[in-house]
């Protein structure tokens, strides 16, 4: 039974490039979200987030995004997305700088990552892979101390989404794989899965509602559940 | 750069043929692991183990001078031949200054015996009058260990993955040693309590030194990386902070193959190179305990 779930599993990543299909265009309207999610995981236990993003398309080949996010956990993260696009007679082609720092004050450190990636969006699928690295910092760190601050200096970072309508549409669903969102760069070897939708009321309203699964130890090869999250939100475009 | 392309194309090949390699009589992977792992999850290893240290309790050993010594190895990875791991059981126990050993897991590569592990360890004379065999030799389980159901042998043959013991020298000075669980990863949520409280206490003893020992590694700093997964990030600074905090001086790991030093808020992490009979520098670490510790790497011919 568990081969026969590896398989589809497999065959499902294979054959989602078979979801390609036209040209996504770039959203032009300055947007505001703000989301708030339950989350649990093996370390923290129970906790909630509480997201505010905005989203900044500067002109039609350059975006910018900033998400602030804090938690009942103590840890609180602000991130910043650059994002020069390119359309293409199919897709757009896009390159996302992407900074983050991220205080988890319950435990004293703190980190800063810095991904850069090239991604391909279509209307049903979007390909992402880059590389980051991430600088772990004591607090308070001083500079007297043999103790530096610890640089991960090179990560691989990647995304594949699939939704099952064009990404225009008014409503969607859309299925995740990735180690990295708007609130943490994962290592390489630590995906998360996403399930998530959204649904437009009006011109200006969407109400969005995801899930997010982190699970521990796939590639020591004995997976098992270490975390979830539950997160509901809306988003006003101006 | 280029080398940095290089590992992320290699670290793919070896996924995708890792996937190809999973299957068959001399599987050296259990792939399927990667969403539904075929030995117990850390909460019930931990439980496995607790049992166990409930029966036997919790290790003192005797060292025969204030200043000794420690032999760690790690990631040995037996499979068809032990060659390296007799040189080593050969090394620790011949050195009169040397009390224990510790091995900190990938013992056997996937679906070795354990038995053949236990023979390399079984002949030797010292062997017959040391009423546990097990005693000198702490070991603490890697996720090769697990692989193809195989913690039910680790268990069978070393009892405990999650534990710790004392070494008390002639002066009556104290070292502890915290073993811990990281075979999938994670520590769990009942085993990252045990360390809470196992901690909490051991600050309130006269410790000389507290090391901790497991399999996974920390740190993510070079590209020796490329085939090794660590801990969520959350449970990295939430193991850090509660180490580092509670007086730990060493970290020990494996896992990673490579030899890694890193200082971090007055704690040393060390990373023990991988000392498998197919590698072409494989070393140990020798550790002496003393009023500082002290390390040093050997290499293994």
């Amino acid at each position: 039974m568990k081969k026969i779930f590896f398989i589809v599993a497999l065959c499902s990543l294979l054959l989602a490039p078979a979801a390609m299909a036209q040209v996504q265009p770039s959203d032009s309207q300055y947007a505001v979200s703000l989301h708030v999610g339950y989350a649990h995981n093996l370390t923290y236990g129970s906790y909630a987030n509480f997201d505010i993003d905005a989203y900044m398309p500067i002109n039609p080949y350059f975006e910018m995004q900033a998400n602030v996010r804090t938690s009942t956990a103590n840890v609180h993260t602000f991130g910043v997305q650059l994002r020069p696009n390119f359309a293409l007679p199919v897709g757009e082609l896009y390159v996302e700088d992407r900074l983050m720092l991220r205080f988890a004050q319950r435990d004293s450190y703190r980190d800063f990552v810095h991904a850069i990636s090239l991604g391909y969006m279509m209307q049903y699928v979007n390909v992402q892979v880059g590389m980051s690295n991430r600088i772990i910092t004591p607090l308070p760190y001083t500079n007297h101390s043999e103790d530096g601050m610890i640089l991960e200096p090179f990560d691989v970072v990647y995304r594949v989404e699939a939704f099952v309508r064009p990404q225009t549409s008014s409503w969607n669903i859309s299925l995740c794989f990735s180690n990295m969102d708007n609130y943490q760069v994962e290592r390489m070897w630590q995906p998360m899965f996403y399930l998530g939708g959204w649904y437009d009321m009006n011109e200006h309203w969407r109400v969005r509602l995801s899930g997010k699964m982190k699970l521990a130890g796939m590639f020591h090869l004995n997976a098992h559940y270490y975390g979830a999250e539950l997160r509901v939100g809306a988003e006003y475009r101006f | 750069m280029k080398k940095n392309i290089q590992i992320s194309l290699g670290s793919l090949f070896l996924v995708l043929g890792s996937i190809f390699t999973a299957c068959g009589p001399d599987a050296r992977l259990d792939m399927v692991g990667m969403f539904a792992g075929s030995s117990p999850i850390i909460d019930k290893r931990f439980e496995q183990s607790m049992e166990y240290n409930k029966q036997a309790g919790y290790a003192t050993i005797q060292a025969l001078t204030d200043d000794y010594h420690v032999y760690v190895c790690t990631d040995t990875h037996i499979h068809k031949t032990r060659k390296r791991w007799e040189y080593f059981i050969d090394a620790y126990r011949a050195d009169l200054l040397c009390p224990l050993a510790v091995h900190l897991g990938d013992i056997i590569d996937a679906t070795t015996d354990f038995g053949y592990i236990e023979e390399a360890l079984a002949p030797h004379p010292l062997a017959a009058i040391l009423p546990n065999k097990t005693d000198t030799l702490m070991a603490v389980c890697g996720n090769h260990d697990i692989y193809f159901k195989q913690w039910e042998q680790y268990i069978k043959t070393f009892k405990t993955s999650s534990y710790y013991f004392v070494v008390k020298t002639p002066t009556s000075k104290k070292d502890l040693f915290v073993v811990f669980d990281s075979a999938d990863g994670t520590v769990g949520k009942k085993q990252l309590t045990w360390l809470r409280e196992t901690l909490a206490w051991a600050e309130k003893q006269d410790f000389r030194h507290i090391v901790a020992c497991t399999h996974t590694n920390f740190f993510k700093r070079d590209n020796s990386q490329g085939h090794s997964s660590n801990f969520t990030q959350e449970e990295t600074y939430a193991l850090l902070n509660l180490f580092t905090s509670s007086g730990v001086d060493m970290l020990w790991s494996g896992h990673d193959h490579s030899r890694e030093i890193t200082q971090v808020n007055g704690m040393t992490s060390i990373v023990v190179d991988s000392m498998k009979d197919e590698d072409k520098e494989p070393y140990y670490m020798l550790v002496t305990m003393g009023e500082k510790i002290d390390y040093k790497f050997v290499a293994v011919p």
